[in-house]
């Protein structure tokens, strides 16, 4: 029941600066996440609002009030650590009652206690654990203790550490679909660190992406999405990642790979010193089947299947486009094997246009190749 | 060499049989003054110098060293020192417990200027020369009134308590995460609380380890209460070596018998405490 | 798992307690950089006043401060160059150095030894190996005592199981120094033992595994593998062992008091008969200073080598 504001955040250990002038701005009750690479500052950041870290410049306000100089357990925050950080000499029970025996979370008698702690124990499916102790868990098990410490108790604010990290595949997918529909999660002003892009599409109302402890780009999931301000961005989101292809703009025409290729170049973009950076999702990509045509306002590139991996129902073709590798998913029914020449096509809206600029280094957006109308908008 | 790394994979071979020897040699070497003691104390004046190994054995030997006729022969009262030891290592011990565990703890959880200066202050301490301080601080204590007393001796016994409660502490904090007071600090926990009620007991091990060894250390001692003290605050181990001038006449059977007891408290601690003493004899620098 | 919690939410409610009543109390910055600062202060007061001592000693040295002088003067390094002009405290400090050298030297070689065959875990190893600290826990005085009643001529019981007769004096002239040193090896030869087989029993055992599997003998394994894991943790229990000896003190004195004549006297001794025996405080003051100086020095040098193999095992144990 806060709004969590930062302002000029920058914190450095020594001289390593994890987070430089981080400005943030979440909403009351928002389910805010924030993504990024090991090292980008985010676990520092929860720490920020926290106040276990004491930041060299900036302010943290919360609810509206600045909390320089205020205590942690003044600040009523709720935090699940990447650790865990569960006391080792106390049961799951013990653990979870913590936050309730401080007397700074609310007072609550032995009945209050059992009852939250039986209800928050029952969503997280840890009722049976309650009597062991954390070395007697598993590391999921663990991670959900933890999360039950948050969820036991009333908070302006959660903080959430990359909590479904240790998670197995099925379970994180299982949680990461329920975790958003917990009430508690739901009315609360919730701070979500993450390294995993799908977690923060699925999960956030909005994305907060760091890299390097600077803030690259705030938006939904959609717009994060449809409209990364650059290819680190693009890059971030997506398994397999972007392709990114330089090219260069001849005739009114943007041609890359050596012409394999080619589209016209888009006239809504300034493409200065006529290069630029052609950037296409695996999955926006699609396999021609043979005898049919593309959509109109499709590119085609036309290259050789180098490789092709079964993913179960889709499958993941490297293509060899005019020398340089392409990556496409696509159904597996496509009919694409190994050595066969294909044709890839997708739509212009979905080509992201990026500036030119020395291999390995992120450029910004400049848009899509072609403006997307509004009822083209897929969601 | 590998072979006998891995448990359940020994035979009994020419070679095993001769480092079994060697160990027993050392064994034998290691525990034939104790032995020898035990049976020292336990023979009466005629046979103390009259046989080895062959003798009827009586307890005289403690119940004189602990009586006015020992208390006769040395000028000191042997019970009284053995207690005087008692109160002088608990309270020795105590005071650094008090004073070292927050500097420990300081020293574990923060980088802050001074703290490394600190530690190798008291890294220095176990390895200074005892007289350095003891010929001031005999003259220090004579101003002061603390000679011969137990004050004088705890203050004095802090160099010896109080590196190794501080080492041994601090390695302990180190190895707890912080994320641990942290976590109780979110909880609503203030500094103090997280620290009593998450750090300490998780660091219990350690502060058993430290003040025992410590106790130990203290118990040992001999330079501080040789100098310091006088006859009102002698300690054992000034109240062993008394025996061995004792007014002319040998009385080796006394003299072990009170070697016996002077040793025993330590023997028996470190018996008990086995299992955390490595880490607290190099001060943490070896963690078992 | 579900979603909403048997009819009742856990955090429906705002908190019943005064958590959110009022602006949060603030510290002030100073108040949170003096933490630690506070939480030494007691043991830093503790320092000063054993420092202060120290200090005091100190200053002795550059006074003529004696018993028979109550009323000391300054006499700048008078007392260093009779100190260091005197052949007396050269024959101590060589003697120390020999004394510590053949000590360290002796339990180095028998510790680790010791701890190579208490690591082959046999039946009597085991049974033996709770027994190992015995020696080391008794007071070193006391283990002078023990020793002083077993080396006596007459009834010592060495003489008699060795079958030396009554004549042979281990606490000779010629002897004495060696008698020492091995009161020192049985006191704390377990010392480094213990050291080195907790530094043993932690080292990983995959690399002594894969060159088991490939054949390696156990001279090599020894030597290119355990020892380099094994080194910081025998240069531990070199440093402690070899600062310890530089200082040594009780177990000698109650032995040989530095007889006899000055065989067994050490830096140590020295200092104690200037300044206690003869109530000469200046000139003990200045041995013991000196003394410290060497201490401080070697401690210094021996604590950077230690950094560095630390360094150097932390590589060869990958």
């Amino acid at each position: 029941m806060a709004t969590v504001e930062l302002t000029g955040l920058s914190k450095a250990y020594g001289d390593v600066q994890a987070i430089t002038g981080l400005d943030l701005a979440i909403g009351d009750g928002e389910f805010f996440v924030v993504l990024g690479p090991s090292g980008a500052g985010k676990t520092t950041t929860l720490k920020s609002v926290a106040g276990l870290v004491e930041v060299d410049d900036g302010d943290v306000v919360i609810a509206g009030r600045s909390m320089r100089g205020v205590e942690p357990y003044h600040r009523n925050v709720a935090m699940a650590f990447e650790s865990y950080a569960l006391y080792p000499q106390k049961t799951v029970f013990d653990n979870l009652a913590s936050p309730l025996r401080s007397g700074r979370t609310g007072r609550y008698s032995a009945a209050d206690q059992q009852q939250r702690i039986d209800a928050v124990t029952t969503t997280l499916g840890i009722n049976h654990l309650l009597r062991r102790f954390p070395r007697e868990l598993s590391n999921g098990q663990r991670q959900r203790v933890a999360l039950g410490r948050v969820l036991v108790r009333p908070a302006d604010v959660y903080l959430l550490d990359e909590p479904l990290s240790h998670l197995d595949a099925k379970l994180r997918a299982q949680m990461r679909a329920e975790l958003k529909q917990l009430g508690e999660m739901s009315r609360t002003t919730s701070l979500y660190v993450t390294h995993d892009y799908q977690e923060a599409l699925a999960l956030g109302d909005r994305i907060a992406v760091l890299r390097a402890g600077r803030l690259v780009q705030v938006g939904t999931p959609h717009e994060i999405w449809r409209t990364p301000v650059d290819s680190f961005v693009a890059k971030a989101l997506g398994q397999p990642e972007i392709n990114l292809l330089e090219a260069e703009v001849a005739d009114g025409r943007l041609r890359a790979a050596g012409g394999a290729v080619d589209l016209p170049a888009p006239r809504h973009l300034d493409l200065a010193g006529g290069r630029a950076r052609l950037g296409f999702r695996p999955r926006d990509l699609g396999l021609l089947r043979a005898g049919s045509t593309a959509p109109v306002g499709d590119v085609v590139l036309r290259g050789r299947v180098g490789l092709a991996e079964r993913l179960g129902r889709l499958m993941e073709f490297s293509v060899d486009v005019g020398g340089h590798d392409v990556i496409v998913v696509a159904d597996s029914d496509a009919g694409a094997r190994e050595g066969d020449v294909v044709d890839l096509h997708v739509p212009l809206t979905d080509v992201h246009v990026f500036a030119a600029g020395p291999a390995g280094e992120d450029t910004v957006r400049l848009g899509g190749a072609a403006v997307r109308e509004p009822a083209q908008e897929r969601s | 060499m590998a072979k006998e790394l891995k448990p359940g994979q020994r035979r009994v071979t020419a070679g095993s049989v001769v480092a079994d020897l060697m160990i027993v040699a050392w064994f034998v070497f290691s525990l034939f003054p104790l032995l020898w003691m035990l049976l020292l104390a336990l023979k009466n004046d005629a046979d103390q110098t009259s046989t080895y190994f062959a003798f009827s054995p009586t307890f005289d030997n403690f119940v004189t060293v602990l009586s006015q006729r020992g208390q006769d022969l040395t000028s000191v009262d042997f019970g009284q020192a053995m207690w005087t030891s008692v109160l002088n290592c608990v309270g020795a011990v105590l005071v650094s417990l008090v004073v070292g565990v927050p500097a420990a703890y300081a020293a574990g959880r923060w980088k802050y200027r001074g703290s490394e200066n600190l530690m190798f202050q008291m890294l220095s301490f176990r390895f200074a020369p005892e007289l350095m301080v003891i010929v001031p601080l005999f003259v220090i204590y004579n101003t002061l009134g603390i000679f011969d007393t137990k004050v004088g001796m705890v203050w004095v016994l802090q160099l010896v308590t109080m590196p190794l409660v501080v080492w041994i502490l601090r390695s302990y904090f180190q190895d707890l995460s912080p994320e641990l007071e942290q976590a109780a600090l979110l909880d609503g926990y203030t500094r103090i609380r997280a620290f009593l009620t998450v750090a300490l007991p998780l660091v219990r091990p350690g502060i058993a380890a430290s003040a025992l060894l410590a106790f130990i250390f203290a118990w040992n001692n001999y330079v501080f209460p040789l100098i310091l003290t006088d006859s009102a605050a002698t300690t054992v181990t000034v109240a062993v070596t008394k025996f061995l001038g004792g007014g002319g006449q040998a009385y080796y059977n006394l003299t072990a018998a009170a070697a016996l007891l002077g040793a025993l408290p330590p023997l028996v601690l470190a018996l008990t405490i086995q299992r955390y003493l490595v880490r607290g004899l190099s001060f943490g620098a070896v963690k078992a | 798992m579900t979603t909403t919690v048997g009819g009742r939410r856990p955090t429906e409610e705002t908190p019943p307690g005064g958590a959110r009543a009022g602006a949060p109390p603030r510290i002030p910055d100073w108040r949170r950089k003096a933490r630690p600062y506070l939480l030494s202060v007691p043991a830093v007061l503790l320092i000063i006043g054993i420092l202060y001592a120290f200090f005091y000693g100190v200053y002795y040295t550059v006074l003529d401060y004696a018993a028979t002088n109550p009323d000391p003067q300054f006499v700048g390094v008078a007392n260093y160059r009779e100190v260091l002009g005197d052949p007396l405290f050269w024959r101590s400090a060589g003697t120390t150095l020999l004394y510590a050298v053949l000590a360290t030297g002796a339990e180095t070689v028998l510790g680790v030894a010791i701890a190579l065959l208490l690591n082959r875990s046999s039946l009597i190893g085991k049974t033996f190996e709770r027994l190992l600290i015995l020696p080391l826990m008794i007071a070193p005085v006391i283990a002078g005592v023990i020793w002083k009643l077993m080396f006596n001529p007459q009834f010592g019981v060495l003489n008699h199981v060795f079958g030396l007769g009554s004549t042979f004096d281990w606490l000779s002239r010629d002897r004495a120094l060696f008698s020492v040193v091995l009161v020192d090896v049985w006191i704390y030869t377990p010392f480094v033992a213990i050291l080195v087989l907790a530094g043993i029993r932690s080292l990983p055992q995959e690399p002594f595994e894969a060159s088991d599997v490939d054949g390696a003998s156990w001279f090599y394994m020894f030597r290119r593998l355990m020892l380099p894991m094994m080194w910081p943790y025998i240069l531990v229990a070199v440093i402690f062992r070899f600062m310890d000896c530089l200082k040594v003190f009780d177990s000698v004195y109650v032995l040989t008091q530095g007889g006899p004549g000055v065989t067994t006297t050490t830096l140590q001794i020295s200092a104690f008969q200037d300044s206690i025996t003869n109530l000469n405080y200046s000139r003990g003051s200045t041995y013991m200073f000196l003394l410290w100086i060497i201490v401080f020095i070697t401690a210094r040098y021996l604590v950077g080598v230690l950094g560095k193999a630390q360094r150097r095992a932390a590589g060869a144990g990958v």
